[in-house]
């Protein structure tokens, strides 16, 4: 298995090598045979690629040890489903992974653009297979998974505790799906500033991976919270760790970027800015590797001392670099026609959504590389932690919402005092109504008045917009209420899905604002029979039952949950003692409603098993919190559904951009 | 702010969001202190690089008796700057897990916001060239002027009509 995985990945990086330059000879000299061989290269190195992950997965599966990453990530015990997972549970595994993902992105992008964008797509596929050579070229030479270990160990050295747990299946794959496929719009932006072919042919025919890679953002931050929520045992599941901030900031410019893209598109307008945007979003997943592979900076989820550091730099450098030189030599051609009537315009909207996202992206980046500039210039090591990014995120956030909601109903353009004043009362007065009950209600922070009254206004505008479609398709195409909703959503759905994210972003910052100002945390040292309570409800300690596996030792909790005397559940937390890695665990309950959560922990335990100490957090509303990042998701998908009025505008625009001078190109059908 | 040119507002307005933000920031200090409050306030010594709320090892020979620490010294009545002032007396100012509002430190409260106020200076200087350049081009186009419903919509939703009949 060793030969046959350090074979697929030698003879990968060679393909990948290859494409490059068939590429670049193929689109200078107009040589269709060498797009095609260059093509077929990307397919043959996404083979090579399974065939090396396939090889690692073998290995993991059957417990060879002679491989240095099975024996430091996995044991004989390790649970099957885990074994699989630990293809990214380490270094050079998760490398692996994230090579593979980009060589199987890269192929679909070279098949989807076989007969289009014939200009640009032979420099972006050079430049994909680039990505795809540094990276191979660390899996050959730097990092290596199929390095063998002499004497072979008997025994593995298990898996990290925190990371056998079911989110982590889908947590590293969602974000590095996300990460990854950030490539391919990337790619296809330098290749249109290393041609000269500037106008929106390169964005139309990305947008959807532009979304894909959103949509994989959210959900791997998303799963990436739930797990710290599941495992890590403090009531959380932000902490914002210095992986967390990297994977959040690509988000943030992701988010930017698929707003402003929608002037171009419009207005011809932000070219420079569109372009410099998709460029931030593939640098930062790349800082974001290096900062979770170089130990500069101390987190949670470092790969310790892996000694990547150096190349990811000179590999960040590079990229920015040359994507910064390419835009300030373009700079001349991309200047557009631009057309600004009034800040009262959804123009004016996007810009100032641009300039909040892309402030918090900065802001979070700031905070994260701050103790290294604190070191430098002052010798003094600091952290900077959660109050730095909740107290400066905080009103920028806000910022954000309210723009949220300004954005979809003030029109392109310009917008007269009449049309501002109907369009938005309604959710004004939502907004100060909302706030006006909560703070009756006794809530005295400002933050979360104006978070409830920033959101009952957004959720106002976004009503409005709804009802306003809903009424025009009555009106004028006769269709009862249900359906005129229903196909004012399928026959607008970029438009529609798009207000259905806002639903979500809206409901997971409500959850987020009253899971963290109204979190209640109660410690308890009990014997069993004792009752104790949290909020409303009574918590009796039955006693402990002690389990024990060859992988695992544990001592399951029994709680009896009860309110207003009466039994409303039971809760098992316990105490883990993993045996290989002699390593202890916790392993929260959690009782989840929409109105709270209740989540126990078992904090500590008497030897004798008399004694347990508790901890005990009652958190509002972050139920809320998952079902916004569900419908996030709903919302994304119906964005991302076929449109064929949109399928109609994307090949008429690519149909213009290729009858300009199609080069060497096979044919159609001639594959 | 009336004599002044709406560019001008909009800058103004932004830069006194962007920093009027800033208190808050500060303020929030001052709330009454918890266990979780407090030790989000401090950094784990035992390198896992978290917050001692939020360092997960179960046996931590640092969070584990900080936070009962914690507990103790709020029974009997301090605040939670006190303790917090308490440790960084104690273990120096790499025990806080914020940046101190002192010295160099400033720089990472303010740059944040003043990078935002840059930003919005940049946005209202380039708009209004854009503006200036599109008054110049001549005179808006009057379809532009929105009912209460998307002229984008209705030309989908015209279409449509037209397709059915």
């Amino acid at each position: 298995m060793a030969d046959l995985g350090r074979l697929s990945l030698l003879i990968a990086f060679v393909l990948a090598i290859y494409s490059i330059g068939a590429n670049l000879i193929g689109a200078r000299h107009g040589r269709g045979d060498f797009l095609s061989s260059a093509r077929h290269a990307l397919w043959a190195m996404c083979a090579m690629l399974t065939l090396a992950a396939a090889a690692l997965w073998v290995g993991l599966l059957n417990s060879d040890f002679s491989l240095e990453y099975v024996a430091a990530y996995s044991s004989t015990t390790l649970p099957i489903p885990y074994k699989i997972t630990a293809l990214w549970g380490g270094q050079q595994g998760s490398l692996l992974f994230w090579t593979w993902l980009l060589s199987i992105f890269t192929s679909v992008a070279a098949f989807q653009n076989r007969r289009r964008n014939p200009e640009i797509t032979p420099y972006a596929m050079a430049v994909l297979a680039g990505v795809a050579v540094f990276f191979l070229g660390m899996l050959n030479f730097v990092t290596r998974p199929f390095d063998l270990i002499s004497p072979v160990p008997a025994e593995g050295t298990d898996l990290n505790p925190l990371l056998q747990n079911y989110w982590m299946a889908v947590h590293p794959p969602s974000l590095y799906a996300g990460y990854v496929s950030s490539t391919v719009p990337f790619a296809f932006g330098a290749a249109a500033l290393i041609t000269g072919r500037l106008d929106d042919s390169w964005i139309r025919s990305t947008r959807r991976w532009a979304i894909f890679s959103w949509f994989f953002l959210t959900l791997g931050n998303m799963f990436g919270a739930r797990w710290a929520y599941e495992v890590l045992g403090w009531g959380g599941y932000w902490a914002w760790d210095p992986v967390e901030n990297a994977a959040f900031m690509p988000w943030l410019v992701m988010t930017a970027y698929l707003h402003s893209v929608m002037i171009q598109e419009r207005k011809d307008m932000l070219k420079v800015w569109n372009l410099a945007l998709i460029g931030l979003a593939f640098a930062l997943t790349i800082f974001g590797t290096f900062i979770t592979r170089s130990g500069v900076i101390s987190s949670v989820h470092s790969f310790t001392q892996s000694g990547l550091g150096p190349y990811f730099l000179s590999f960040l450098i590079f990229v920015v670099v040359a994507y910064t030189g390419l835009l300030i030599f373009r700079a001349p051609q991309l200047r557009s026609p631009a057309e600004f009537e009034s800040y009262l315009s959804r123009e004016a909207a996007f810009l100032f959504n641009n300039l909040v996202l892309v402030g918090i992206a900065f802001a979070v980046f700031w905070g994260t590389i701050f103790p290294v500039l604190s070191e430098a210039v002052r010798g003094v090591k600091i952290t900077v932690g959660p109050p730095f990014f909740n107290r400066v995120n905080g009103p920028l956030a806000l910022a954000l919402m309210f723009l949220m909601g300004v954005g979809p109903l003030i029109a392109w353009r310009r917008t007269t005092p009449e049309n501002l004043a109907r369009s938005f009362g309604a959710p004004v007065l939502a907004g100060i109504a909302c706030g006006l009950a909560a703070y009756g209600m006794g809530v005295h922070s400002w933050y979360v008045l104006a978070s409830i009254s920033v959101s009952a206004f957004v959720l106002g505008t976004i009503a409005v917009e709804f009802r306003r479609g809903v009424v025009a398709r009555r009106h004028m195409v006769g269709e009862p209420p249900a359906r005129a909703l229903v196909n004012l959503v399928a026959k607008n759905n970029r438009r529609y899905g798009g207000y259905i994210i806002h639903i979500g972003v809206v409901v997971a910052f409500l959850g987020i604002v009253a899971s963290s100002f109204f979190k209640l945390e109660v410690k308890k040292a009990v014997r069993p029979g004792d009752t104790f309570n949290v909020g409303s409800y009574q918590l009796r300690y039955l006693g402990v039952v002690p389990t024990d596996t060859p992988h695992l030792e544990s001592a399951v909790a029994n709680i009896q949950v009860s309110r207003d005397g009466r039994e409303i559940a039971r809760m098992a937390p316990a105490k883990l003692f993993y045996k290989r890695e002699q390593q202890p665990a916790t392993r929260v309950a959690i009782r989840s409603t929409p109105l709270a959560d209740l989540y126990v922990v078992l904090a500590g335990l008497d030897e004798n098993g008399g004694q347990a100490t508790f901890e005990v957090f009652l958190t509002p509303l972050v139920f809320w919190l998952w079902a916004g990042g569900l419908l996030m998701v709903v919302g994304t998908v119906v964005v991302m559904w076929p449109n064929v009025r949109e399928r109609a505008a994307i090949a008429e625009a690519l149909g213009k951009a290729a009858t300009r001078e199609p080069i060497g190109e096979p044919a159609p059908g001639g594959e | 702010m009336r004599g002044l040119s709406e560019d001008t507002r909009v800058f103004v307005l932004c830069t006194m969001l962007a920093l009027g933000a800033l208190w808050p920031g500060f303020a929030a200090a001052t709330e009454k202190a918890s266990v979780a409050g407090v030790s989000q306030g401090l950094t784990c010594q035992c390198g896992c690089g978290l917050t001692v709320a939020n360092c997960n090892h179960p046996t931590c020979s640092f969070s584990v008796p900080v936070r009962e620490e914690i507990e103790k010294m709020i029974a009997q009545g301090k605040s939670g700057p006190e303790i917090i002032a308490f440790y960084r007396h104690k273990y120096g100012e790499k025990v806080l897990s914020a940046p101190t509002t002192e010295g160099f430190n400033i720089l990472a409260w303010l740059m944040p916001f003043l990078a935002v106020a840059l930003g919005a200076a940049f946005v209202v200087y380039t708009a209004s060239r854009w503006r200036s350049r599109s008054t110049q081009a001549g005179s808006p186009r009057p379809e532009a002027l929105p009912g209460p419903v998307d002229a984008d919509l209705l030309r989908r939703l015209e279409s449509e009509v037209r397709e059915r009949s």
